[in-house]
């Protein structure tokens, strides 16, 4: 493709053009490189002004949906999760960020974890609310499936090894959270207590995105660890310590889950 | 069309579903979500107004896959939705990788003319309604375009016969950030295929350095350009207050319904 001023764009199509404007709107650093920069595509303060738009208004869908029991709270705590994309700590960050990917999500969950920490109001459970929210706010990043293939997604699940998704997280909590997460999103006036019991969650993110969090257990974290997608079914039962009938359950919870899925040896 | 045929309405905001299930004076309401399971005001919403499905489907740079072909069905059906809405976008990379997590317009170039035609009658071929779509706000341009964006979508309309779901703010927010009289930008675009009509307030973004779409009431000037766009609509339907965020008041969304109202 030629432009006006002659130079040739190197690009087998248009769809792939068009990628490159969006990882450029997506991927700070990409966008500073000599790479993207003489390719003259857009004007560079333009771009840079949208990019910027992007990646708060990205974040800010994100913090009001992982963090929304921490701005339930923030009338007590008088710290709403979402100011920090208005912070010094977001603006240093600009230059880094790429949007939807787990480094970028870290650390604007960091920036978030530590602001609303940093209350002094009395809430017991609230470090152990925060570790989930971050861990929510991890497990949906990264790439994701837009569109079934034909080769469908995960296996079969009939004789390939069991493989613990990448990014799924086991959470060893203080309280027992998911008995008052629902009371943090009903009108309140006295602030709603917690049990004081250990607990174990699953967090996980579906192919499509789909984050989703479950109860563990010994045998279901002992699975989560194991499934490295070599291990057969009976290694796993094995080192898990589970009847292969019951581990074979537990499986197909977790692969609905998002947390396993079977090797597909490609 | 008269006014009193025109359907005035607003965006489904859950937290605002006390309000909206007693409101007055609003005819329909744009569903950008599913509801969710624990949404306690839907069944009155939904047994109360007209829907208008306005989900993400997909990109129509590629073809919907079956599962979003059947969750777009599925969803029109819920809502019993008069037509469905799509975007001229093209907001994640082919292989997913990345994802800008807003609209965001293709290149208006042939190939991108010839893919969303082709998928856009092999979605509307599966759809029970017809299909209506929306231009999106491009705030740069691209060099590699090679269509005004009116022309590139008067030939999407033409082959398609698909409806035109018109965003009045997008198009007065290009003519600010290209120096054009907004109703000289708004003559170029294919007024004639116009079913529904977006009206939003906006306001000044600290990144964009300029205004851009907010949660906020229309101003004076926006809901003039909307009666002066809907005058030249002839096949309008519906004209939606395009709001739908966790900011958005109950007073600001029921206000601007009632002032879209009044201006057209």
């Amino acid at each position: 493709m030629w432009r006006s001023d002659g130079a040739v764009i190197l690009t087998s199509s248009d769809r792939a053009l068009q990628d490159d404007v969006i990882r450029a709107l997506a991927d700070a650093p990409y966008r500073a490189s000599a790479d993207w920069r003489r390719r003259g595509l857009a004007d560079p303060d333009r771009l840079e002004r949208y990019a910027r738009f992007l990646a708060r208004h990205f974040y800010y869908e994100r913090i009001v949906q992982f963090f929304k029991y921490s701005r339930s709270l923030a009338r007590v705590t008088a710290r709403a999760p979402e100011v920090v994309l208005e912070g010094d700590g977001f603006a240093v960050l600009l230059p880094s960020v790429v949007l939807g990917s787990r480094e970028t999500a870290q650390a604007v969950a960091r920036l978030v974890v530590a602001h609303v920490a940093a209350t002094r109001a009395p809430i017991p459970y609230l470090g152990d609310l925060l570790r989930y929210e971050e861990a929510m706010m991890l497990v949906e990043a990264g790439p994701r499936v837009w569109r079934e293939t034909a080769k469908g997604e995960g296996g079969n699940g009939k004789g390939e090894p069991p493989q613990t998704v990448e990014g799924t997280v086991l959470l060893d909590l203080q309280y027992d959270l998911p008995a008052v997460l629902p009371q943090l999103l009903q009108p309140w006036t006295e602030l709603p207590r917690a049990p004081e019991v250990p607990t174990q969650l699953l967090v996980a993110r579906s192919p499509h995105g789909r984050v989703a969090v479950a109860r563990s257990d010994a045998g279901i974290a002992a699975v989560v660890q194991l499934a490295d997608g070599k291990r057969t079914l009976e290694q796993l039962a094995a080192g898990a310590g589970l009847p292969v009938g019951q581990l074979e359950a537990t499986l197909q919870g977790l692969v609905e889950l998002g947390a396993v899925r079977f090797s597909t040896g490609s | 069309m008269s006014n009193a045929e025109l359907m005035v309405g607003a965006f489904y905001n859950p937290h605002l579903g006390a309000e909206l299930a007693r409101a007055e004076g609003i005819d329909h309401l744009a569903m950008a979500d599913p509801p969710a399971a624990t949404d306690p005001w839907w069944p009155a919403i939904r047994a109360r107004y007209t829907l208008l499905l306005h989900d993400y489907l997909g990109q129509l740079s590629e073809p919907l896959d079956e599962r979003s072909i059947a969750r777009a069905r599925a969803l029109a059906e819920l809502y019993g939705t008069p037509w469905v809405a799509e975007h001229f976008q093209c907001l994640h990379t082919a292989d997913g990788a990345y994802n800008l997590n807003y609209v965001f317009p293709p290149l208006y170039t042939e190939e991108f003319l010839d893919r969303f035609v082709r998928n856009a009658t092999a979605l509307q071929a599966r759809l029970d309604q017809p299909l209506v779509m929306e231009n999106i706000p491009g705030f740069f341009d691209v060099a590699a375009s090679q269509w005004p964006e009116p022309l590139w979508l008067r030939r999407f309309f033409e082959a398609t016969e698909a409806g035109f779901l018109l965003d009045l703010p997008h198009v007065w927010l290009e003519a600010h950030y290209h120096d054009r009289k907004p109703e000289a930008w708004l003559a170029e675009f294919p007024l004639e295929h116009v079913v529904e009509l977006h009206v939003a307030g906006v306001r000044d973004d600290r990144d964009l350095g300029g205004p851009w779409i907010a949660p906020a009431e229309p101003s004076d000037d926006m809901l003039a350009f909307a009666a002066y766009a809907l005058r030249r609509c002839p096949r309008a339907k519906a004209v939606t207050f395009d709001a739908f965020s966790p900011s958005l008041t109950a007073e600001i969304l029921l206000r601007s319904v009632e002032r879209i109202r009044e201006a057209l």
